[in-house]
């Protein structure tokens, strides 16, 4: 079966996170760009548990390929590291810009997915780490007709031709099964992936990415549904009373009793 | 006259109050109305608590697969619902369900979907525009709303104050009944998820520890500050994927979202993506050594200094009362 990933390049969220937290994040002129160089590029953290989820499948047996698309500005070295991962196939969509709408994205790798030799399962994150919106895998499911498993944990594929996929829920594991073609999109809870090898690695360098550009996907509807316009830090606004004494005990003591006066505890 | 704005929730479920309050000031600005669209049986006080936020009529759909959002079924009874009503605007309050939900419906229909919404600028004549969040909270972005096709957005809890409307309405139930029966859910639940005991989500009083217990040991101290409280205990993402406690306790942007009365934060250094988790708890306590730590800034009160040594004094200082 042909395993289809999508894989999405993000800024690094702990280094925009630092940057967020000691006031130094900087947005471009543009008013919605992030331009702080210093924060590094690289894959979409669940997108590399969705590829560890699809070599999973393929060492579980049976005649699997993986397939790794994203769709970006620069997607070239976040495909190297996918073939040093361990997939056999990169596939680069290239559009020019990185703030471009999901849905036009969702769209090209819908097109992507039919315009080649189609897929028996896509596999996606769960959502991306800068936009975090989530939408992608379930727009590609509905333009190809697939049903949409989100969220998982584990992925399995059966002799059949059924997905079998534990979903993390707010009630605990959830275990559900699907004809393929599906999509699924993984969770964190999957674990971690593994680190390429030296050898692979040394494979990635000399693996070429195959460049699909408008003109292979046929039929896209290309329309922004939405544009990002504006990007900010949103400021907290802190009011935090810090409690000192002499020792642990005199400072519990002086919560507890605040926290009583305050009502807080009964 | 444009459609209505439209805001589904599920009974029992989701915040109503405050997707009304945010639907009504779009409704109002766009000069439409509103219509609250309950899933499943409405409470007894939902006609009350809808002529209260201003809704000006009610939508139920009584249908058990829609109740249990059984997907297909699911997208398609509210794809039908759109078709009648033509509303301007979807909302959403966007709760686990909605998050699988929303986008598929919004793929069906070719509609414009935002989640993680905080906040809608509406203005009869211009575009729209959602305000979310992005990277786990370290910043807000604002997308507008391009094209003819009815936009969808799922709010994030607590982002709006829920507020009564001035004038009142008197909205009429009208029961709207799908026609699922081509509609086979292309998933079939194996095992269904049991929720073992109390959810965090409901929990009043959480204590929640980070790395900065140290080892696995002392999640312990935290259990047992919770216990003494009668509340649960929680933990970061970081604890959780080493093992140190169970998934279901993490809190956070992937993790729960609580919204508890009391949220007592140890060895947790409040990264924006678990603050998604509890920043809208009543009260926060801080314990980090760190002074600079971000968690104070959501905290109403801190203590500086080492989570090992002050978790044992609470629980005794607790117990002692
Ligand atoms: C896409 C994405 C999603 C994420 N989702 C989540 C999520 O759902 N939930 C979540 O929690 N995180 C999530 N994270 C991770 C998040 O960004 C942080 O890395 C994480 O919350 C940090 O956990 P922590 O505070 O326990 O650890 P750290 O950041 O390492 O902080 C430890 C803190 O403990 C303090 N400390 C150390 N020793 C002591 C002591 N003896 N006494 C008191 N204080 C001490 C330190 O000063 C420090 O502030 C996500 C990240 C990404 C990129
Ligand atoms: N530009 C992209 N290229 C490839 N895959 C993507 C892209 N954007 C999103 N995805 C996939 O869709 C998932 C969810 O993205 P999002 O809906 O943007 O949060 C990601 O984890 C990826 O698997």
């Amino acid at each position: 079966m042909r395993i289809v990933v999508c894989a999405k390049e993000v800024l690094d969220p702990d280094a925009v996170n630092n940057y967020a937290l000691s006031g130094g994040l900087a947005i471009g002129d543009d008013g919605r760009t992030i331009t702080s160089s210093a924060i590094p590029r690289l894959m979409n953290a669940y997108d590399e548990q969705a590829i560890e989820a699809a070599l999973r499948i393929k060492e579980a047996g049976a005649d699997h390929t993986v397939t790794v698309v994203s769709a970006g500005p620069d997607p070239a070295a976040i495909l190297k590291h996918a073939v040093a991962l361990g997939a056999d196939e990169i596939v680069s969509i290239p559009i020019e810009d990185a703030g471009i709408d999901y849905h036009v994205v969702a769209n090209l790798l819908a097109a992507y997915v039919r315009s080649s030799e189609g897929a028996g399962l896509i596999l996606c994150g769960r959502q991306a780490s800068d936009d975090d919106q989530g939408v992608v895998p379930a727009l590609i499911a509905e333009s190809l007709d697939m049903p949409l498993i989100s969220i998982a944990r584990a992925v399995a594929l059966s002799a059949g031709g059924t997905v079998r996929v534990t979903r993390v829920t707010p009630d605990g594991n959830e275990i559900v099964e699907a004809d393929c073609p599906a999509v699924v999109t993984i969770s964190n809870e999957f674990g971690e992936p593994r680190y390429p090898t030296a050898s692979m690695t040394i494979r990635a360098r000399r693996t070429p990415a195959t460049v699909v550009t408008m003109s292979d996907l046929g039929d896209v509807d290309l329309a922004a549904r939405v544009t990002l316009v504006e990007q900010s830090v949103p400021i907290v606004q802190g009011n935090c009373e810090v409690i000192d004494g002499e020792s642990p005990s005199v400072i519990a003591r002086d919560l507890v009793r605040r926290l009583h006066e305050d009502g807080i505890l009964s | 006259m444009t459609g209505p704005v439209v805001v589904c929730t599920w009974a029992g479920e989701g915040e109503a109050a405050e997707l009304l309050t945010l639907g009504r000031t779009v409704s109002e600005a766009l000069g439409t109305d509103l219509v609250w669209l309950v899933i499943g049986v409405t409470a007894d006080d939902a006609a009350e608590t809808a002529k209260r936020y201003g809704a000006t009529s009610i939508d139920q759909i009584d249908n058990n697969r829609v109740a249990a959002s059984e997907p297909d079924a699911t997208v398609e009874a509210l794809s039908q619902n759109c078709s009648k009503r033509s509303p301007r605007m979807l909302l959403f309050s966007q709760t686990f369900n909605v998050r699988l939900i929303a986008p598929r419906l919004g793929g069906r229909l070719g509609s414009p979907v935002v989640m993680n919404a905080t906040g809608i600028d509406a203005e009869s004549g211009k575009l729209l525009r959602v305000t979310a969040s992005a990277y786990g909270g370290d910043t807000q972005v604002v997308y507008e709303i391009q094209g003819d096709a009815m936009p969808i957005a799922a709010l994030m809890p607590s982002a709006v104050e829920p507020q009564k409307s001035t004038a009142q309405t008197s909205p009429a139930v009208d029961v709207f009944e799908p026609d699922l029966s081509g509609v086979e859910e292309r998933i079939r639940v194996l095992e269904p998820a049991h929720a073992e005991g109390p959810r965090l989500e409901d929990a009043q009083t959480i204590v929640a520890g980070g790395r900065g217990l140290g080892s696995p040991e002392n999640f312990r101290l935290v259990e047992e500050l919770a216990e003494a409280l009668g509340g649960m205990p929680a933990a970061s993402r970081p604890i959780v994927d080493d093992g140190w406690t169970d998934p279901s306790r993490q809190v956070g942007l992937t993790g729960k979202i609580a919204r508890p009365a009391l949220y007592i934060a140890a060895g947790i250094s409040g990264a924006s993506q678990h603050m998604a988790g509890c920043a809208a708890s009543k009260t926060i306590v801080a314990i980090n050594s760190d002074p600079d730590a971000a968690i104070f800034r959501y905290a109403r009160y801190g203590i500086v200094g080492d989570c090992l040594e002050l978790l044992p004094e609470l629980t005794r200082a607790v117990q002692e009362r």
